[in-house]
């Protein structure tokens, strides 16, 4: 098997790509891209290359010593042809878009995943150059181990891989404005600039919601999905970023700043609290001083006069006291 | 001498990455937005805190930044960032100081900055933020 990342030929690809948006959006949105925003965006996107370069290794290393561990050979001869399986591909595509809808989810719902995550939510606009805002520290959480069952199951590490660089590029086109919503068989099945335009929203209705990569159809399944609402449907203009918005354009600040916050909440916390400000969601503090994602949309609803939030109920029936399945956080 | 092609992408995207950013510059994307009236900083403070409800504004000269005070004394800070505007709910840790035409308000969080704003009434917004 050639050593083949997708992402790599695909970089000229999204470099055409900005290019092509950003001339929509002289003549469409001038404000739909922001040099500095754009510097800072693709600067991400370049310092997550080297950054995995650098520290992909360990995820690398774990991945094959657990791969000798798997439970089926697709192939025979220890499963020599693994590349030959063609049946393989899709299923590993399919399975890993599953994995990452989940590894997503804990991105948002563990604040330690999300100082890594924040870095691809820090801007607050929604182009192409957003997308390739990646975050450099991904490394330092434990985000891989949600890949280790499909090793296990027999997958080789290398497929694993190529299926997650073709993700990854799926969702590049959908992070933009330029297109409003593709045919309703696609709305219905795939995830779309639509539906990722929901999930970089910071407008409470929004928060938590549509974590797909390249299915919408797990954020449909697991009761995370929410429709973008125009304005002219009932919905609010769409605010992107995070809730509390940097207002800087420091590189450094924007790749560490949550790292620092949670490390910081985790050095002043009493004993008993501080794996809570590890593990809890964003915006938990164990004084109430501040606000979850929940709170924040419990909130909304209450003064639009919504009924309960039918995601959060359901998720407090189903499994109280787990910190992923309950609760939100402010994204 | 062969160069590894790690750095032949690094220093490759290092050129795109500055050729974008130089055009969307040379191009004029990403101009600058003004706080032209009050409804403005109102739609900027319920984005700061949702459902903040401004019951008194100060827009500084030139709409570059703004003061918004609702019924309860909570006050936030507008600053535009980039094309984009961002703000901070002001807390005790809030400062602020008058200097000859401006008030210079900092809100305690160093990355966002401290704000210089020429009010039409800076001793209201300096006794306001200093109860705080």
């Amino acid at each position: 098997m050639p050593d083949f990342s997708p992402t790599q030929y695909a970089v000229p690809l999204f470099v055409l790509a900005v290019l092509a948006e950003m001339i929509w959006s002289y003549f469409r949105s001038p404000a739909a891209y922001e040099p500095k925003d754009t510097l800072v965006s693709l600067s991400f996107g370049l310092g997550s290359t080297v950054a995995g370069a650098v520290f992909g290794g360990f995820a690398l290393a774990a991945f094959i010593a657990a791969y000798e561990y798997r439970l089926f050979d697709f192939a025979p001869n220890g499963n020599e042809e693994w590349w030959a399986i063609w049946w393989a591909w899709p299923l590993c595509f399919v399975l890993d878009d599953l994995k990452y809808y989940w590894v997503h989810r804990a991105g948002h719902r563990i604040r330690w995943f999300w100082a890594s995550h924040v870095n691809h939510h820090s801007s607050q606009h929604y182009n192409l150059s957003t997308a390739l805002r990646q975050s450099w520290t991904g490394a330092f959480t434990l985000g891989f181990v949600f890949a280790l069952p499909l090793v296990l199951l027999g997958f080789h590490p290398a497929m694993i891989a190529i299926c997650g660089g073709f993700n990854l590029i799926y969702q590049f086109w959908i992070h933009t404005e330029a297109i409003d919503r593709m045919p309703r068989w696609f709305e219905a099945v795939m995830n779309t600039p639509s539906h990722h335009r929901v999930h970089h929203a910071t407008n409470p209705r929004y928060l938590d919601r549509n974590y797909a990569g390249v299915f919408i159809v797990w954020d449909k399944i697991f009761g995370t999905f929410e429709p973008e609402r125009a304005v002219d449907e009932g919905g609010e203009r769409m605010r992107y970023g995070i809730v509390r918005q940097l207002g800087s354009f420091n590189l450094l600040y924007a790749v560490f700043h949550e790292w620092i916050g949670m490390i910081g909440d985790i050095w002043r916390a009493p004993w008993r609290h501080k794996l809570s400000y590890l593990l809890r969601e964003p915006g938990w503090s164990h004084d109430g001083s501040r606000e979850t994602s929940d709170m924040i949309r419990a909130r909304w609803r209450e003064r639009v006069g919504a009924s309960p939030d039918p995601v959060v109920a359901a998720a407090q029936d189903r499994s109280a006291g787990n910190p992923i399945a309950t609760q939100g956080e402010a994204a | 001498m062969e160069i590894p092609p790690l750095i032949l992408q690094i220093f490759g995207s290092l050129v795109a990455i500055l050729a974008l950013s130089g055009l969307a510059m040379a191009i004029g994307l990403g101009r600058k937005p003004v706080l032209g009236d009050e409804e403005a900083v109102r739609y900027a403070a319920s984005e700061v805190d949702d459902g903040f409800e401004a019951e008194r504004v100060s827009i500084a000269r030139g709409g570059a930044a703004a003061l918004a005070r609702d019924e309860s004394g909570r006050i936030v800070l507008i600053k535009r960032h980039g094309n984009r505007f961002a703000g901070r709910l002001l807390t005790g840790a809030a400062r602020v100081r008058e200097e000859v035409d401006a008030l210079v308000v900092d809100c305690g969080d160093a990355r966002f900055g401290p704000q210089q704003l020429s009010l039409d009434d800076p001793g209201y917004w300096a006794d306001a933020i200093n109860r705080l």
